[in-house]
């Protein structure tokens, strides 16, 4: 069993992973500080933040050998059996001391209008390794903001020159924008004139810099990062489902930051998907519910709407006539799973539908360079491509599981829409919750003719909700919770980032109100632990439980490879006790 | 803290003599106060009431009253919307939109666009004051604020600058520039050392 010696205590190495000594001592609850380093990235080691004291003991002899005189960088270092790493001694600390003095030598004290304050590696590091002098008594350089793209902003007095922007660029999307221009102490990162930062990847480089020097113009001045409160959500605007943590303050969302999935979309997110968390702020979003009286769409209390739209889907079940529902792959597997069990509860012969899966373009992978070094993260040594869907909705794979349950085959919605013209139907439930358009205005009428009684539960104002008797005011992704399959076929949970809205309910209480579930909310995780038991399809997510980078439904893997990671200075900081002196529950860190 | 911690001390009220049992040596102390103030009125003109709205109040150098929103030598706001204030705010009455500075103000990068306190709300604490980091909040000796709503107290920041513009010859601003460390000499010293 393989083991290495961090200040003086022994740890046993995990099984079958290749780390390097700053991942290794973040396992065990040991921070080395470092700027430069990313696990998918190469190894540079330009930034000497996590240089430390590094030896070998001498497995027979038990005498430990330290490399004489020098500090090594901890990015560099392999964890290997019988390494000694020595991250606190006083030749280390005075180092940290020095680099940080080093790397804040042309930094502007412009903390108050940077918004990288209080997520910013400076900012803490200097904190908690730096020094509250500064020698330094020559005029700072002065190097005015520039655009390197339209949506992200250089402010290259506040580069430390860690480069993982730069290599962002050369190894993940191969673009090489951006670069280094110059050098020493005018050394600057820069772009070729007229070819700025336009990949489909680029907003990463903003969450790659450790400090202010990169920001986006979406958010550039808007909040200051304290006051967000990060919700565990996921991507919608694509089916490949990125983590994201979704970031809300005064019940609106301000950015979308990506969360590490090994299996899904690594560290990254693509600019569409960053900027698509707009669709929950929309203003014009539906935010009552109405019912058709004399001819005139009428304004009316939730309840009151829900009783008309349950009486006229029941009566049309009484009547013998057909309903249809129409699911659209934006609903979660458990409100795919209600709205499935309702209508086919009111009728056997309802007929269930895929709503329209929205496409535009061709998938697009991203395939980083496989021939450049990483370390850390033994699951990105062969890195992995990234994909951005063509199918732009987050879930057509789950509801196609719950139809094929349901009804043994999954009908396709230009074939309802045949059937409906042809008058098959007397009732028609749609669930939409859809960001794009998806029908024309003329087709809408035609189709609300040949039907009697129409529902239309939607969160955006559309034709066919002008058209419907019964309008229902659902929640967009970001007001709902529940889980998404992705185009992989993983089972993912997306957390609720914003309360419902004035006027609306989440779909699934809706649903659950239909249904006749009983008063009081519904939760995303019960119905799932009963859709798990229902479908076998969905057995893996037994009891509404789902391992946190989500499970596969086909082949439920054991344990993926990864650990959650995130750069530390992104980390809400003050809750875990790892100021100097206080007691850190992870223990022997600031020892 | 449970009432049979062992902590706790047990104390019992002092007994009252006799003359504090019938209290009218005290009624004579306590009227022997008032006695002196009369005669301090009568005789040596000693008021201590104030004729106020004829008469003005004028508090403390460090009171603190109504907010103002400072300006800088050109006449801009000095708020960098850094938030500072909100977050310090025990009372949550400020409201700051923050916003890129004009391209005509080459040496900021951030301004103000709304600033908005709420001064029912406020408790006038100061921390909002202690917590700028360019002297842009400052709370002023101004104190009878008075309105006929809700929504004329609270205060735009049209109206705070306007507070500056009311109150700065009474109550300069603390810090126009930023305090120099003794130590340290400017740049234009030191060229004309060296050179």
């Amino acid at each position: 069993m393989a083991t290495i010696i961090i200040n003086g205590e022994e740890h046993t190495l995990p099984e079958g992973e290749k780390l390097n000594a700053i991942q290794l001592a973040l396992r065990v609850g040991v921070d080395i500080p470092y700027y430069c380093w990313h696990p998918a990235l190469s190894v540079v080691a330009n930034c000497r933040m996590c240089e430390i004291e590094v030896g070998s003991k001498d497995p027979k002899t038990g005498e430990i050998k330290m490399i004489p005189n020098k500090l090594v960088p901890a990015c560099q270092t392999p964890a290997k059996d019988m390494t000694v790493l020595v991250t606190n001694s006083p030749k280390v600390k005075a180092h940290q001391r020095m680099v940080m003095e080093y790397l804040l030598i042309n930094h502007p004290l412009d903390c108050p209008v940077c918004d990288q304050a209080g997520e910013c590696g400076l900012q803490d590091y200097s904190y908690e390794y730096g020094q509250a002098i500064h020698r330094f008594v020559e005029e700072r350089n002065v190097n005015p903001r520039k655009d390197v793209s339209d949506l992200i902003q250089l402010n290259q007095d506040r580069c430390i020159m860690c480069t993982r922007c730069v290599r962002f660029t050369r190894e993940i999307t191969q673009t090489g924008e951006l670069q280094v221009m110059r050098r020493g102490s005018h050394a600057e990162i820069d772009i070729f004139p007229g070819h700025p930062v336009d990949n489909p990847l680029a907003g990463n480089v903003v969450d790659l810099c450790p400090v202010g020097a990169l920001l986006d113009k979406d958010f550039l001045h808007k909040q200051r990062v304290w006051f967000l409160s990060k919700h565990d959500s996921l991507c919608t605007r694509c089916s490949t489902g990125c983590n994201v943590s979704a970031e809300e303050n005064r019940g609106a969302l301000w950015r979308f930051k990506p969360r590490f999935n090994p299996h899904v979309n690594d560290y990254w997110i693509c600019d569409e998907g960053r900027a698509s968390y707009k669709t929950a702020n929309d203003l014009a979003l539906l935010a009552a519910m109405y019912v058709r009286q004399d001819g005139d769409l009428r304004l009316v209390p939730i309840d009151q709407a829900l009783n008309a739209a349950g009486r006229g889907l029941a009566r049309a079940a009484e009547s013998g006539g057909t309903i249809a529902g129409v699911m659209s792959p934006f609903l979660t597997v458990e409100e795919a799973y209600l709205m499935a069990s309702y209508l086919k509860g009111l009728s056997p012969a309802s007929v269930l539908a895929l709503g329209p899966v929205p496409t535009r373009g061709e998938d697009l992978t991203i395939q980083p360079d496989q021939h450049k070094g990483r370390t850390g993260d033994t699951s990105f040594i062969v890195a992995r491509p990234f994909t951005i869907r063509a199918e732009k909705c987050p879930n057509r794979r789950g509801v196609e599981a719950v139809l094929e349950h349901f009804q043994g085959e999954v009908i396709g919605f230009d074939d309802l829409l045949r059937r409906a013209k042809a008058g098959e139907f007397q009732a028609l439930y749609i669930v939409s919750d859809a960001i794009d358009p998806w029908i024309g205005e003329a087709e809408a009428r035609e189709l609300r003719d040949k039907v009697e009684f129409l529902v239309m539960q939607d969160t955006q104002v559309t034709t066919l909700a002008e058209l419907a008797d019964v309008v229902l005011a659902g929640a967009t992704f970001a007001e709902k919770a529940g889980c998404y399959v992705n185009a992989d076929g993983r089972l993912q949970y997306a957390e609720a980032a914003l309360p419902p809205r004035d006027g609306s309910l989440p779909d699934l209480d809706l649903l659950a109100i239909l249904l006749g579930r009983g008063r009081g909310p519904v939760h995303s995780r019960d119905i799932l632990a009963e859709l798990a038991q229902m479908v076998p399809a969905f057995a893996v997510a037994e009891g509404g439980k789902i391992p946190a980078f989500g499970i596969v439904l086909e082949q439920p893997e054991p344990v993926g490879p990864g650990v959650p990671f995130a750069d530390p200075w992104t980390q809400p900081r003050g809750l875990k006790g790892d100021r100097p002196g206080e007691t850190s529950p992870k223990g022997s860190r600031n020892a | 803290m449970h009432l049979n911690d062992p902590h706790l001390k047990r104390l019992t009220p002092p007994k009252l003599t006799l003359a504090e049992k019938w209290y009218l040596p005290q009624i004579a102390d306590g009227l022997g106060v008032t006695a002196k103030h009369m005669a301090g009125v009568v005789f040596r003109n000693k008021v201590f009431t104030m004729e106020y709205p004829e008469e003005q109040h004028v508090p403390s150098p460090n009171y603190r009253g109504v907010h103002r929103l400072n300006k800088d030598e050109q006449g801009r706001v000095k708020c960098v919307a850094c938030m500072l204030c909100a977050t310090a705010c025990p009372a949550h009455c400020i409201d700051i939109v923050g916003a890129t500075a004009p391209e005509t103000w080459p040496d900021r990068e951030k301004y103000c666009e709304s600033f908005v306190i709420d001064e029912l709300r406020c408790i006038y604490c100061g921390m909002c004051e202690e917590a700028c980091p360019v002297e842009a909040i400052e709370l002023t000796g101004f104190y009878d604020l008075t309105g006929l709503s809700r929504e004329q107290m609270i205060f735009d920041k049209a109206k705070l600058l306007s507070v500056f513009d009311a109150t700065k010859d009474a109550e300069p601003m603390r810090f126009s520039l930023p305090p120099q460390p003794a130590a340290a000499s400017t740049p234009e010293q030191r060229t004309s050392e060296t050179g």
